[in-house]
């Protein structure tokens, strides 16, 4: 039975954390297992190499140990490693020439000269409404962001898909916040087109 | 009144709520006198969360069994900075 005398946080991802601190190795595996698949799939489509990936997981969460103390909730805990990791990633690109597969494109509205939409836009948000992303989709999505320059994808993966700050991309990339936001705003009309051609070719 | 393009170059900062109040204003007038710019904005919206959701990953099961033998091997207590067991704040 708990007893109102207990010291354990009451969100149980921030108790593991405590649990961890306090030298609970099981509840660092359970805080390893909560945010593995998040880990490595930014180091992932980061690097594009799964073996990269693998080992980038294994130093972001020794580091993590290393640092546990430092930690007040287990959502600082959860934005330090995705930096950490993002970080490690961006170091092993540095040192290797990223080989492109691809013709690196990026889309954007036309305009005419009044500055008036001169697209014809389809509203393929409510096509895609409460379904389950088809694999085809998916796939035209992955293509599209292995097609956009280095630079863009980037910045694109890490807030949009990663879901860091503004801030914290800036550090990284060593960008201001303002060249950063222009990116990710070109980024994503580049998607947007990519998947509105896509739903243009299907009908 | 924004133009389509005024009002696309400033859909960012729109989404983020970091227009001014004034910019907004023109950033709504337009939007009601504009359909193709409300859909655009729909699937500018749209394009983040599909994108999210397609390029999620998994670690795969081996990719997670040495991840476990190898903090399992590097890890002891006693690396952990603190050398004493931490109390949670209370």
């Amino acid at each position: 039975m708990l007893t109102t005398s207990t010291m354990e946080p009451s969100d149980p991802a921030d108790a593991l954390l405590s649990r961890a601190q306090g030298g609970d190795i099981a509840a660092f595996e359970a805080l390893v297992g909560l945010h593995q698949d998040q880990v490595f799939a930014l180091a992932y489509r980061m690097t594009r190499s799964e073996a990269d990936a693998a080992e980038i997981a294994q130093e972001a969460f020794l580091a993590a140990y290393r640092n546990l103390t430092e930690f007040r909730g287990e959502a600082a805990f959860g934005s330090w490693l995705h930096r950490i990791t993002a970080n490690q990633a961006l170091m092993r690109l540095r040192h290797k020439k990223v080989v492109g597969q691809v013709e690196e494109s990026m889309e954007s509205p036309t305009f005419n000269e009044r500055g008036t939409l001169v697209d014809a836009v389809a509203d393929f948000a409510r096509n895609a409404e409460g379904q389950a992303l088809d694999a085809e989709l998916a796939r035209a999505i992955a293509q599209a962001t292995d097609a956009l320059p280095e630079e863009y994808r980037r910045v694109f993966l890490l807030k949009d898909v990663d879901g860091l700050s503004y801030e914290d991309i800036a550090q990284l990339l060593q960008e201001s916040v303002p060249a950063i936001k222009s990116r990710l705003h070109r980024a994503r009309l580049s998607l947007r087109a990519a998947i509105d051609g896509y739903y243009a070719e299907k009908e | 009144m924004f133009t389509c393009r005024e009002c696309i170059d400033s859909l960012l900062d729109y989404l983020d709520g970091d227009l001014s109040a004034e910019q907004r204003a023109h950033l709504d007038a337009h939007l009601n006198a504009c359909t193709p710019c409300v859909e655009f904005v729909k699937t500018y919206r749209a394009t983040t969360r599909l994108c999210k959701e397609a390029l999620q990953r998994s670690m795969p099961t081996e990719v997670a069994a040495r991840l476990g033998s190898f903090l399992r091997e590097n890890i002891h207590p006693a690396h952990a900075k603190q050398g004493a067991p931490v109390k949670p704040k209370g």
